[in-house]
């Protein structure tokens, strides 16, 4: 069953800039899904018109068999059943935490859903204990390191046990030890059901998740949609889209050229 | 990691399928002032766009640009006959006609705020209550004239021709004064005009803290924006007025905060370059001799009409 379908989209910035163009999609219920692509390719734009906070200005969105417009979204019953399904997890956690204190940040959404006090502190205890950031209960969000607010920020939308997380950029800017604990955590949430999908140019991520992906060629279309083991094996897409490059490097006294992602092609 | 998710994550959120319908939400005045945010954004790169074209004005040399604009405002200022403010109106139309200039956009933004700031201020200055002169167009007729405070209110009150010219002009001067300053704007980058403003001997320190307040702007519309994203996506419901309140002044807190630091930022970065209290700004180049052809006819036309 499709979660989203999302048929012909276009998106321009400032009705000059094009950042989506002709994308056609599906992700499906429980999928790993990853749209990745080189910077300003469009990533981020499809994940937030996927979460509804950006409208195509042609083509449609759809969440299960309900379009997702401003119009729909304007809906009570509607707004509510899509907010409480679909979290999103934005790539600069501090325009995503916004409340006085690291406990008030995750109470916020269970609030929001109506849920008793006590079942949503339940919650928050529950979620600061697997995030680790039981610790930071009573911090104000601008005393948190870069790691410890990307944790909270994923943690607000957690407390909302959403259907759906989309994850834009996940690990960027984050310490290894950070990256590995928010990544199993992620693969865990998949396979506890949640459909996840993620904005990423990190191919390794890619390959160790075996997502589905969508490739995004710099003139913001879908190159191609396939699985990780199809898309990472095909090296001219990877090079055409600007994902791998070919660069010169050093062994001992030796300079010599290959094609290089940072991960998967460093062949030699 | 698994062993670690709590139970109700395992949970499905919600068995029905989504549901419609549940009447509208109204989009709070918050809302729609964020939004007015991302026109802020929206503007910049239309002006951007405009005045990075190519057109007669927009290749002129910005430093001959500020300094004609200045001159004119002056003459606009200081004329009293509407022969001339009608001269520099034409002449100013004919700018941008060769400028290429979308003319329906251009004029539409300067006849509303002409009519505002010009028109609508000045109207009442056609009664003979204000101006004296001969009424054309009676409206009220009283049985006496009154005198109090200094004030002589007149037996008939109406319209008076000289009223009408006072308000003819006005109106003339205001839409003068913005077609000139609108078309600079159009055909000019605004970080040009900053730099343009060195000619007027404004100081480097000075052009630069306008540099940096203008760039800043805009990135910090860009957080709102983003800002009011992100709730967005964590709302079920509509908010409280309220609720809203509370979060705007929240999040001008945060703002306040995050310029702080951003100012930091910009002062380390500025003496990691080399800053060390004075601040030197990269000159222009030699004005071309067609630019200085074009000024020539320019300020001429400016002495005719300070003449006339």
């Amino acid at each position: 069953m499709e979660i989203f379908t999302v048929e012909g989209a276009y998106y321009t910035y400032y009705n000059k800039f094009p950042a989506v163009v002709d994308v056609s999609l599906g992700i499906r219920k429980g999928e790993k899904f990853a749209v990745i692509g080189s910077n300003g390719s469009g990533k981020s734009t499809i994940l937030q018109i996927l979460a509804g906070l950006l409208f195509p200005s042609q083509g449609k969105v759809f969440f299960y068999d309900y379009e997702l417009s401003e119009e729909s979204l304007k809906e009570r019953d509607f707004l509510r059943s899509f907010r409480e399904r679909v979290g999103f997890v934005f790539q600069d956690s501090d325009i995503q935490l916004f409340c006085p204190t690291v406990m008030d940040e995750l109470l916020f959404g269970p609030l929001q859903l109506g849920m008793e006090k006590s079942e949503a502190l339940e919650r928050v205890s529950e979620i600061m204990q697997m995030l680790k950031i039981e610790n930071l209960r009573n911090r104000p969000s601008y005393m948190l390191s870069g790691g410890e607010k990307k944790r909270v920020a994923l943690g607000s939308i957690l407390t909302m046990n959403p259907e759906v997380l989309l994850l834009d950029e996940p690990t960027s800017g984050l310490d290894p030890k950070t990256q590995v604990f928010l990544l199993e955590l992620i693969l865990a949430l998949n396979e506890a059901g949640k459909t996840i999908v993620i904005a990423t140019h990190d191919l390794s991520l890619v390959d160790e998740f075996q997502f589905k992906v969508a490739v995004l060629s710099e003139e913001h279309r879908i190159e191609k949609i396939g699985n990780a083991e199809e898309i990472l094996k095909d090296e001219d897409l990877l090079l055409s889209v600007n994902l791998i490059h070919e660069h010169i490097h050093y062994h001992g006294q030796t300079a010599h050229t290959h094609i290089h992602s940072h991960y998967l092609f460093h062949k030699h | 990691m698994k062993n670690d998710i709590p139970l109700f994550l395992l949970n499905t959120p919600s068995s029905h399928p989504p549901k419609r319908g549940g009447g509208k939400i109204n989009i709070s005045y918050i809302d729609k002032s964020i939004e007015s945010f991302a026109g802020i954004l929206k503007e910049s790169y239309i002006q951007w766009e405009s005045a990075s074209k190519t057109g007669f004005f927009h290749e002129l040399d910005t430093r001959i640009k500020v300094v004609f604009w200045l001159f004119l405002i002056v003459i606009i200022s200081l004329k009293k006959e509407l022969l001339p403010e009608l001269g520099i109106f034409i002449t100013v139309f004919t700018l941008v006609v060769l400028s290429r200039i979308n003319l329906v956009k251009f004029y539409k933004k300067i006849f509303l705020l002409g009519f505002i700031f010009g028109f609508l201020i000045s109207f009442p200055s056609s009664l003979n209550v204000i101006t004296h002169g001969e009424v054309l167009f009676p409206i009220i007729t009283l049985s006496k004239p009154y005198d109090f405070w200094g004030y002589h209110i007149p037996e008939v009150i109406g319209f008076t021709g000289e009223g009408f010219s006072v308000v003819a002009m006005l109106t003339l001067r205001v839409l003068n004064s913005l077609s000139i300053s609108f078309l600079i704007l159009y055909t000019t980058p605004f970080p040009e005009i900053i730099k343009a403003l060195k000619v007027l001997k404004v100081p480097d320190t000075f052009l630069i803290i306008i540099s940096l307040a203008y760039k800043y702007i805009f990135i910090f519309a860009r957080i709102v924006v983003d800002m009011h994203l992100a709730k967005k996506n964590r709302l079920v419901s509509a908010v409280k007025s309220a609720e809203a309140r509370n979060w705007v002044a929240g999040r001008i807190a945060f703002i306040f905060r995050k310029t702080q630091l951003k100012c930091d930022d910009v002062f380390k970065a500025m003496v990691g370059r080399g800053f060390s209290g004075k601040i030197k700004l990269y000159q222009y180049q030699k004005i071309m001799g067609r630019d200085w052809i074009v000024g020539f006819f320019l300020f001429t036309l400016g002495l005719l009409f300070l003449w006339v």
